[in-house]
C-alpha cells in the first residue's frame, strides 16, 4: 500500500456553530458539545482516513473574529496564523448566518485555502429560511457545503470538497472584499511601505496593513521591530486623520462597517427569510425562564431539582448496589480461609472500593442533570439571570457557567474559565470554583445525610450544603475582589443561543462515559488508596495487645459470670482490643497526632485520617472511613458503613453535619490543585488559597458542630 | 428620538447610531454585528434590572446596562411586548431583512 497523503484541516467558526459536533462526526471522537459559547477551550486533533488521504482535523475554540478577545480565542487565531493548516473549514451557523459571515470576511482577506460548511442546515430548513448557496459561493469566493452535524448529512460532500480545495481543484474564483477609498488607499500605501522591508516581503502585506489599521495589537508588535515602522506609523496617523475628517470615525470602525455592508449585501442577495417571523419555542420558554419575577425562582428550582433527582432517584438504585455488595462479601467470605486475605478483601476492597462504587447511580444522575443544562441552552440564561447578583460580589455572569460545571468536576470547570477576558476575574473564579461542591464529594453527603436524616429531609440537607458552598464562593469572591484582585471588571456581552433538545443518544452516551470514568477511578486510584489505608491501619501489629487480650479473655472465662454475661464481656473486650490495635497502627498514630486539632469540630482520629487521604480524591474520604470502620467491627460480617456510623456512639448528627461542611470547604483533590497551579501559573496563590480554605473549613465546621450540638 | 441604549424600555425598537466604549469592548460589540444602522428590539431586562436582552439579525444578545451606555441609538418605535415576533412588516429589519 502506498503512503497516505496527510492533509491538515482546521475547523474554525463562531462559538456554538457546531464545530465540535462536526468534528465528532468526522473523526468519531467524543469532544464535549454544549449549547453555549465557549465549550471548547483547547485545540483537539482527530484523524480520518479518506480515500488516499489521511486527514488531520483540528477542532478549535470558537471565535467571533480574528481579533481575539479572551484567552481561548487567542488559541484559534494563533493556530490559523502561525500553523497555517492546509485547508480551513469555516463552519457557519446556518440560522445565524449574518453574524457568522464576519469571520468569513476575515478569512477572505487572509490568503488561505478555505471552504465553508453551512452547518445546522436542518434548522435552516425548519425555520423556512432559503439560502442561494450558488450565489453565496460566488460572493464569498469559496466552496460552500451544506451540512448537519445533528442529522449527519453533507459529510461526504464536505470531505470531497476538502480534498478538492487541497488539490486546488476549485471552480470558484477567490473574491476580495474591497473597502471604501480612504481605507483602500491607506492599505495600499502601508502595504507598499511594508514590502520595502526584506523580512516582510514574503508575508501577506495587504493583510498586515489591514490588521494595522484595525489596531491589532499582535501585528503591531510584529511590525514595530522593523525600521519601516516609523513610516508605517506616519501613514497610520494620516489614515486616522482622514477617517476622522471624512466620517467622524476611525479606520477600525470603517473597516468593520465595510465588512458588515458587504455581508448585508450578500444576505440581501442570497438569503430569504419567511414573510413573517413566527414565535419560536425559545421565545415562549424565555418568557417564563427569563421573566423578571420568575427568572430567579426558576433558576433555583432547576438547581434544586437536579440535586433532588440525584438523591431520590439515586437512593433505591444505591440500595440495590449495597445489597449486591453485601451478598458478594457474604459469598466470598467463607472461601477466604486466610484471615489476612479475608480482611484485605472484606474490610479493604469491598468496604472501601465497594463503598464508593455504590454511589455510581447518584453520580451518573448528577452528570445527566448537568449535561442537560449544558446541552439545552440554559447555561447562558443562568448567566443572564444571575449576572447582577454576581456583579454585586465582584464577579461576572459568565463566571457562573464554569461554576455550574464545577458541580460536576472542578478540573474542566477551572479550565473553562479561559472564556473570561479579565485576568483578575479569571483568577477569582478559579479560586472559588472548588467551593462549588463537585461530584466526588457527593458520596460523602449521600452517605452522611442518608445515615443521619430521614429520606425526605436528607435531600434538603444536601441541597443546603451545596447552597452553603455557593454562598462561601460568592463571599470569598467579594473578599478577593475587594482586596487583592481589585480593578478591571469583565464586560458582559453574551449571546443567548436558541434552546436545543439534547438528543437521547448524546445524553446517554455522556452518562456512559461518566459512569465508566467513575468505575475506572474506583478500580485504580481508589483501590490503591484503599490497599494503602488497609496496610497502614493494620500494621504494625502489637503482640502486647494480643497477649493482654488473651489474658483478659481467660480471666473472663474463669470468672463466675453467667454464660450471657460472659459473651457480652468477651464481645466488648474484642472491640476494645480491635480499637487498641487500630490506634497502635501507623494510621492510628498519625491520626492521634491530628486529633487534638479536629477534636473541637467533632472529629476523632479516624475521620482525621479519612480527611488526609481525601486529598488524593474526595471519594477516598468514604472509602477510608469504610475500611477503618470495618476494621473496627468485631463481627466479621460487614455491615454497611451507614449502619456502622449510626451505631457508633462517637458519631452523631452534629458530627455528620460538621464533616459535610468540612469536606465541602477544605482543600480540593491533588488533581484539581495541580490544574489550579497550571492555569494560574504560579504556586503562591494556590498555597495561600489552601491555607485560607483550611482555616475557613475549620471555623465553619466548628460553628456548625457547636450549633448542631445545641439545637439538635 | 436619540438616546442611549441603556435608556430604552422593554419593547422599544431602535437603530444603532454609534458605538463608543473601551477598545476591546467596542470590538466585541462590533463583532457581534451591532454596528451603525443595525435595528434591534429590547426584549427584556433580567430579574434585577440588569443586564438587558435585545434581538437583532435573528439572534438574542444580552449585555449589561454599563455596556449599553456606550451605544447611542435612535428610537424608532414601540412594539409593546417582549416577543421578537411582533416586529413584523416595518420592523422586519430586526429579524434579518434589509433595512
Ligand atoms: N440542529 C442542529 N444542531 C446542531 C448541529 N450541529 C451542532 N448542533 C448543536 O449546536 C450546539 C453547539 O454545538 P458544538 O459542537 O458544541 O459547537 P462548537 O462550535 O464546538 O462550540 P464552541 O466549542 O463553544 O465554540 C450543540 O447544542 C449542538 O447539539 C446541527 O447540524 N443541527
Ligand atoms: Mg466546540
Amino acid at each position: 500500500m502506498t503512503e497516505r497523503k496527510e492533509i491538515s484541516v482546521a475547523l474554525a467558526g463562531n462559538p456554538n456553530c457546531g464545530k465540535s459536533s462536526l468534528f465528532n462526526v468526522l473523526t468519531g471522537s467524543h469532544q464535549k458539545v454544549g449549547n453555549f459559547s465557549g465549550v471548547t477551550i483547547e485545540k483537539h486533533e482527530g484523524y480520518l482516513d479518506y480515500g488516499s488521504y489521511r486527514i488531520r482535523f483540528v477542532d478549535l475554540p470558537g471565535t467571533y473574529s480574528l481579533t481575539p478577545y479572551s484567552p481561548e480565542e487567542i488559541v484559534t487565531r494563533n493556530y490559523l496564523i502561525d500553523e497555517r493548516p492546509d485547508v480551513v473549514v469555516n463552519v457557519l451557523e446556518g440560522p445565524n448566518l449574518e453574524r457568522n459571515l464576519l469571520l468569513t470576511t476575515q478569512l477572505m482577506e487572509m490568503n488561505i485555502d478555505f471552504l465553508a460548511a453551512l452547518n445546522m442546515i436542518d434548522e435552516v430548513e425548519e425555520k423556512g429560511i432559503s439560502i442561494d448557496v450558488k450565489q453565496l459561493q460566488r460572493l464569498l469566493g469559496c466552496h460552500i457545503v451544506p451540512t448537519s452535524a445533528k442529522k449527519r448529512t453533507g459529510i461526504d460532500p464536505l470531505l470531497a470538497h476538502i480534498v478538492r480545495v487541497y488539490e486546488k481543484d476549485i471552480e470558484i474564483r477567490k473574491n476580495k472584499l474591497s473597502f471604501r477609498p480612504v481605507i483602500e488607499e491607506a492599505v495600499d500605501e502601508i502595504a507598499g511601505i511594508l514590502r520595502r522591508e526584506k523580512d516582510l516581503q514574503s508575508a501577506d502585506t495587504r493583510w498586515l496593513a489591514i490588521k494595522l489599521l484595525e489596531s491589532d495589537r499582535e501585528v503591531y508588535h510584529r511590525v514595530q521591530q522593523y525600521p519601516v515602522w516609523v513610516k508605517v506609523e506616519l501613514s497610520l496617523q494620516e489614515a486616522m486623520r482622514e477617517a476622522a475628517k471624512l466620517y467622524d470615525s476611525d479606520p477600525e470602525m470603517l473597516i468593520t462597517e465595510d465588512r458588515h455592508a458587504f455581508i448585508r449585501g450578500a444576505m440581501k442577495e442570497c438569503v430569504r427569510f419567511p414573510e413573517e417571523r413566527k414565535s419560536t419555542a425559545t421565545d415562549y420558554i424565555d418568557m417564563v425562564v427569563l421573566n423578571r419575577l420568575l427568572g430567579l425562582p426558576v433558576f433555583l428550582f432547576v438547581v434544586w431539582a437536579i440535586f433532588q433527582i440525584t438523591f431520590t432517584l439515586g437512593s433505591p438504585l444505591m440500595d440495590m448496589l449495597e445489597t449486591l455488595f453485601a451478598a458478594l462479601s457474604g459469598a466470598i467470605e467463607p472461601l477466604l480461609v486466610n484471615s489476612t486475605l479475608r480482611s484485605i478483601v472484606i474490610d479493604g476492597i469491598i468496604a472501601g472500593v465497594g463503598g464508593v462504587l455504590v454511589f455510581l447511580p447518584n453520580i451518573v444522575l448528577l452528570f445527566i442533570g448537568l449535561s442537560f443544562l449544558e446541552a439545552s441552552g440554559y447555561m447562558a440564561r443562568a448567566a443572564f439571570v444571575i449576572d447582577k447578583v454576581m456583579h454585586r460580589f465582584g464577579l461576572h455572569g459568565k463566571s457562573f457557567i464554569p461554576m455550574i460545571t464545577g458541580f460536576g468536576c472542578s478540573i474542566p470547570a477551572i479550565m473553562a474559565t479561559r472564556t473570561l477576558k479579565s485576568p483578575t476575574d479569571r483568577l477569582a473564579t478559579i479560586l472559588i470554583i472548588p467551593f462549588m461542591s463537585c461530584g466526588a464529594k457527593l458520596p460523602v453527603y449521600v452517605l452522611l445525610a442518608g445515615a443521619f436524616f430521614p429520606p425526605d429531609v436528607a435531600a434538603n440537607v444536601m441541597f443546603a450544603v451545596y447552597l452553603l458552598g455557593v454562598v462561601v464562593a460568592l463571599l470569598s469572591a467579594k473578599l478577593l475582589k475587594s482586596t487583592v484582585l481589585k480593578c478591571d471588571s469583565e464586560p458582559f456581552v453574551m449571546e443567548l443561543p436558541p434552546y436545543r433538545w439534547p438528543t437521547l443518544h448524546s445524553v446517554l452516551f455522556q452518562a456512559k462515559i461518566k459512569a465508566m470514568m467513575y468505575v475506572r477511578k474506583a478500580g485504580t486510584l481508589i483501590l490503591a488508596a484503599v490497599l494503602i489505608i488497609w496496610a497502614v491501619s493494620n500494621y504494625p501489629h502489637s503482640e502486647e495487645i494480643d497477649r493482654w487480650a488473651a489474658s483478659e479473655a481467660s480471666r473472663i472465662e474463669e470468672s463466675p459470670l453467667s454464660a450471657v454475661d460472659k459473651k457480652a464481656e468477651t464481645e466488648s473486650l474484642e472491640y476494645r482490643a480491635q480499637s487498641l490495635q487500630l490506634q497502635h497502627s501507623f494510621a492510628g498514630r498519625v491520626g492521634k497526632v491530628i486529633e487534638p486539632v479536629i477534636k473541637p469540630i467533632g472529629f476523632d482520629w479516624r475521620i482525621g485520617i479519612a480527611l488526609v487521604t481525601g486529598l488524593a480524591a474526595k471519594e477516598v474520604v468514604v472509602s477510608t472511613m469504610g475500611t477503618i470502620y470495618a476494621l473496627g467491627q468485631t463481627d466479621e460480617s460487614s455491615a454497611e458503613l451507614a449502619t456502622i456510623l449510626k451505631n457508633d456512639p462517637s458519631f452523631s448528627r452534629a458530627t455528620a453535619l460538621s464533616l459535610m461542611v468540612f469536606v465541602l470547604l477544605y482543600i480540593p483533590c491533588v488533581a484539581a490543585v495541580g490544574v489550579m497551579k497550571k492555569e494560574i501559573g504560579e504556586w503562591r496563590p494556590v498555597l495561600l488559597y489552601s491555607a485560607y480554605v483550611l482555616v475557613l473549613a475549620w471555623l465553619l465546621s466548628f460553628v456548625t458542630y457547636r450549633l448542631a450540638l445545641v439545637m439538635l | 428620538m436619540y438616546m442611549k441604549m441603556s435608556e430604552l424600555k422593554v419593547g422599544d425598537k431602535a437603530e444603532v447610531t454609534s458605538v463608543k466604549a473601551e477598545h476591546a469592548v467596542r470590538r466585541r460589540i462590533l463583532d457581534m454585528g451591532l454596528i451603525k444602522g443595525t435595528r434591534f428590539k429590547v426584549l427584556r431586562v433580567a430579574p434585577f434590572g440588569d443586564p438587558m436582552e435585545i434581538f437583532f439579525k435573528g439572534m438574542y444578545l444580552s449585555l449589561r446596562k454599563s455596556e449599553a451606555e456606550g451605544i447611542s441609538v435612535h428610537k424608532i418605535g414601540y412594539a409593546g411586548d417582549g416577543m421578537p415576533m411582533s416586529c413584523d412588516k416595518e420592523g422586519r429589519s430586526c429579524c434579518g431583512e434589509a433595512l
